[in-house]
């Protein structure tokens, strides 16, 4: 089986996880909607390969009232450069398909896994920076707390809600689009 | 081989599908409408929390000098906008644009409002009004729900008789209640009918530079001129306006105003004058192009009409003006073709001060005369041209058919309406639906709140026969209002940063105060929930100047967030004012008093509204 190339339609559903990774590049990958009482409408900070959006200036406005660092694009140095890590990864997606070779691609799906993993390490991590380092001089004093990666949070007057963006769902298709020539392919 | 394979990736792939599907937010909205048909006249005005009326009303707020917003068919009071009066709530009239634009003035008399159109429709953008007490005329823009621009009338005394605006708001024209002599310079009230005048003027309004300008005036003769509407459609060029006093009486014009037979209606055609004007066919006077109809003659004339008539309204299709009799008890019918028709055979029956006078009978269309009723003011249409007419002496709204005159319905409302209005009813396509009466006495229709009595609005539905399903007390007092389709207003909810704006601090270490000679220029900011005057001051929520000095502080909101308003009051030193979000303000006064004065925000902000404040301390000369 090892050294056979990988069929056709193999290859051609890998090229095609190489698309989606770059189109996640466009897409937010990740999003945390504020709500309460005064906002039933719901505060955004979403979160782009290479940048923050939302209402991200009214969401520090509020968050100082308990103490919290600002966020802001200087405070996630990844941004500047996972955009060009996530290039790589689609080249070398595409290169996977070029070379239609087993081998290759565990190796990919292999930096998947580490890179997904980093990913979402990262995440907590400032998850848990932003939530446990409150400023002791803060006006109303709050136990420290991690907001979770997906799902409800309640903090004070704010139920927050974490969901993945498309960005998101697409790296996650395309790795499952990884997966699918192993068990297709699994004869040769 | 490799059996994990399949199962991880329908794992992955059912974990995928569960999670799009829980992280759907989309809200399901169930409408439930009943028909109108089947609603009772509580269903009808009531307007459920989280959905919002179908139209703002407009309505005056004659001597307040302020304009009251309401939601229709709720009949809320959703806001009153400051136009010619100062208010402390908004810190209209404290801050420096708006103190400029009143001029000295405190009050004023709003009387008819008007918004801006395009092809005879609402188009949503400006409101304009005028105030008889000082003579003035304003825009509102309403993107914001603000006065832009207030212009003083020159000549005149007493803009009445407007504000009304041409099909695409050409002009607005301000025709006035009294006459005076030309720059209301003192003369004898002997030399009544000679030296005074009935002036009045062609406005422009430059949406870009949002500025009100003159661009010429009419000596009309001394009469006073009541009420207006411009033409629409074939009749767009033209405008028609009521006068009462033709008699030229000087003291007790309730017996010697109301003397003569007939009065006039004047008509004019605007694209004439403006001609005459390019042409150079004007006399300067007191820097005005004035245009002195004895002097330079045409595109005025006069049509005779029932004594002292309060309104004139075109029908919707432009076809007809409709005069109230307010002492005669008819409202006449007058034709544009037929007046049209007359100017063109110089058919005229005389002249009166230079100005040609039509025959009555023959533009003259027909004369309507309900059984009883009394003291017509004033007339809106509906979406099929019926018209409906106020009836001031005998306390209702009478429904007619312009077309035969005959009388389709009348409704009793609580008490002497005024002015009415219909939804967008003196466009040139009205909806129907809703007519308010704009009532002067509301007498014993609330709770007593002692001598004083607020005015009244009863809402009328006119979707079948006429009934009166709300009545709303208002402050004083609308004269005329305007209803239009809430979704034709855009306004923004947040200031939009304007980086060249010199007096703007939008980082908070930008703030800062600076001084040049005895001015003092603070440039701070307003946030939830501080002041920050001076960045890199050991306080930098402290101002401090000698007394005597000039202040000028000029404070960003930064809080670009929907209602998080701020306000900027100094203890004992009679200043407040506002910055809405996103919005730079600026108050300008001098120190002259020497102490510690607290200073604080005055529009509740934040749950630490309370902690915004600071201290403005001026140090004493010696």
């Amino acid at each position: 089986m090892k050294g056979k190339k990988l069929s056709l339609l193999s290859s051609i559903l890998i090229a095609l996880a190489a698309v989606l990774v770059g189109l996640s590049l466009m897409f937010p990958w990740w999003q945390m909607i504020f709500f309460a009482p005064q906002y039933p409408e719901g505060l955004n900070i979403i979160v782009y390969p290479n940048k923050l959006e939302g209402q991200i200036d009214i969401v520090n406005g509020l968050n100082h009232y308990i103490g919290m660092e600002n966020f802001s694009e200087e405070n996630f140095p990844e941004l500047a450069y996972l955009s060009h890590l996530v290039i790589g990864l689609a080249v070398i997606t595409l290169l996977t398909a070029i070379l239609r070779k087993k081998s290759v691609l565990y190796g990919l799906i292999g930096l998947f896994i580490i890179g997904g993993s980093l990913g979402v390490w990262d995440l907590s991590r400032a998850l848990r920076k932003f939530g446990t380092n409150l400023s002791p001089t803060a006006p109303i004093k709050i136990d420290p707390f991690v907001p979770p990666l997906l799902g409800h949070n309640t903090v004070a007057n704010f139920v927050t809600e974490s969901i993945l963006g498309y960005g998101s769902y697409f790296l996650i298709a395309a790795f499952i689009l990884l997966l699918i020539p192993l068990w297709k392919d699994r004869t040769r | 081989m490799k059996k994990w394979v399949p199962i991880a990736s329908g794992l992955l792939a059912g974990f995928v599908a569960a999670t799009i599907s829980f992280a759907d937010f989309s809200t399901s909205t169930n409408n439930q409408v009943a028909s109108s048909s089947t609603k009772s006249d509580a269903e009808k005005v009531y307007v459920p929390f989280g959905e919002k009326d179908d139209y703002y009303l407009f309505a005056s707020g004659g001597h307040s000098g302020q304009m009251f917003i309401y939601g229709v068919p709720s009949m809320r009071h959703i806001r009153t906008v400051p136009v010619f009066s100062q208010d402390s709530a908004t810190g209209y009239g404290f801050d420096e644009h708006s103190k400029k634009m009143m001029g000295g003035y405190t009050w004023g008399d709003l009387h008819h409002p008007a918004f801006s159109e395009t092809k005879g429709d609402y188009d949503g953008k400006y409101m304009f009004a005028t105030d008889v007490g000082n003579s003035r005329a304003a825009a509102m823009d309403l993107e914001t729900f603000t006065v832009k621009d207030i212009i003083n009338v020159p000549n005149t005394s007493g803009p009445h008789c407007a504000a009304f605006v041409t099909e695409n708001t050409e002009y607005m024209f301000l025709p006035t209640r009294f006459a005076v002599p030309i720059g209301s310079e003192y003369k004898p009230l002997d030399e009544y009918s000679q030296q005074y005048r009935g002036v009045m003027s062609a406005v422009t309004f430059d949406q870009n530079q949002e500025k009100l300008n003159i661009a010429y005036q009419v000596a009309l003769p001394p009469w006073s001129y009541d009420l207006s509407d411009a033409g629409k459609k074939s009749s767009a060029d033209w405008a028609v306006m009521t006068t009462y006093n033709t008699e030229e009486a000087t003291t007790n014009l309730e017996i010697n105003a109301s003397q003569a037979d007939r009065d006039f209606i004047v008509l004019f055609n605007w694209k004439e004058l403006e001609k005459m004007i390019a042409e150079g066919q004007y006399d300067e006077v007191t820097g005005q192009k004035m245009i002195f109809p004895e002097k330079h003659k045409g595109g005025i004339y006069l049509v005779p009409v029932a004594k002292s008539p309060h309104g004139v309204d075109v029908t919707p299709d432009g076809k007809h003006f409709i005069a109230s009799g307010k002492l005669a008890p008819s409202m006449t019918v007058f034709s544009f073709e037929k007046a049209f028709e007359a100017v063109k055979n110089q058919d005229f029956s005389g002249e009166r001060n230079g100005i040609p006078i039509l025959k009555y009978e023959s533009v003259m269309e027909r004369e309507v005369n309900p059984e009883n009723a009394l003291g017509p003011l004033h007339t809106q249409f509906d979406d099929k041209g019926m018209a409906y007419t106020t009836m001031f002496i005998s306390s209702e709204i009478v429904k007619w058919d312009p077309k035969t005159g005959e009388t389709l319905d009348r409704v009793p409302v609580q008490y002497s309406p005024g002015h009415s209005v219909a939804a967008e009813g003196d466009t040139v396509s009205p909806d129907g639906k809703w007519l308010i009466a704009l009532n002067k006495i509301a007498k014993d229709s609330y709770l007593s709140v002692g001598p004083s009595h607020p005015e009244s609005m009863q809402l009328i539905d006119i979707s079948g026969k006429m009934k009166v399903i709300q009545s709303s007390p208002v402050n004083p007092e609308p004269h005329y209002a305007q209803i239009i389709k809430a979704d034709k207003i855009k306004t923004i909810e947040v200031y939009p940063k304007d980086e060249n704006n010199k007096l703007a601090t939008y980082k908070q270490e930008d703030a800062k105060i600076v001084r040049n000679g005895n001015e003092v220029h603070v440039y701070g900011i307003a946030m939830r929930s501080k002041f920050i005057f001076d960045a890199k001051a050991k306080r930098p929520d402290v101002i401090e100047v000698n007394q005597g000095d000039k202040v000028f502080i000029h404070l960003t909101n930064t809080d670009f967030d929907e209602d998080i308003t701020h306000g900027f009051a100094i203890n004992s030193y009679n200043l407040n004012m506002e910055v809405q979000p996103g919005q730079t303000n600026t108050l300008e006064f001098t120190a002259d008093k020497a102490g510690t004065f607290p200073l604080y925000c005055t529009n509740f902000c934040s749950a630490l509204h309370q902690e915004m404040t600071g201290y403005f301390l001026v140090k004493p000369k010696n």
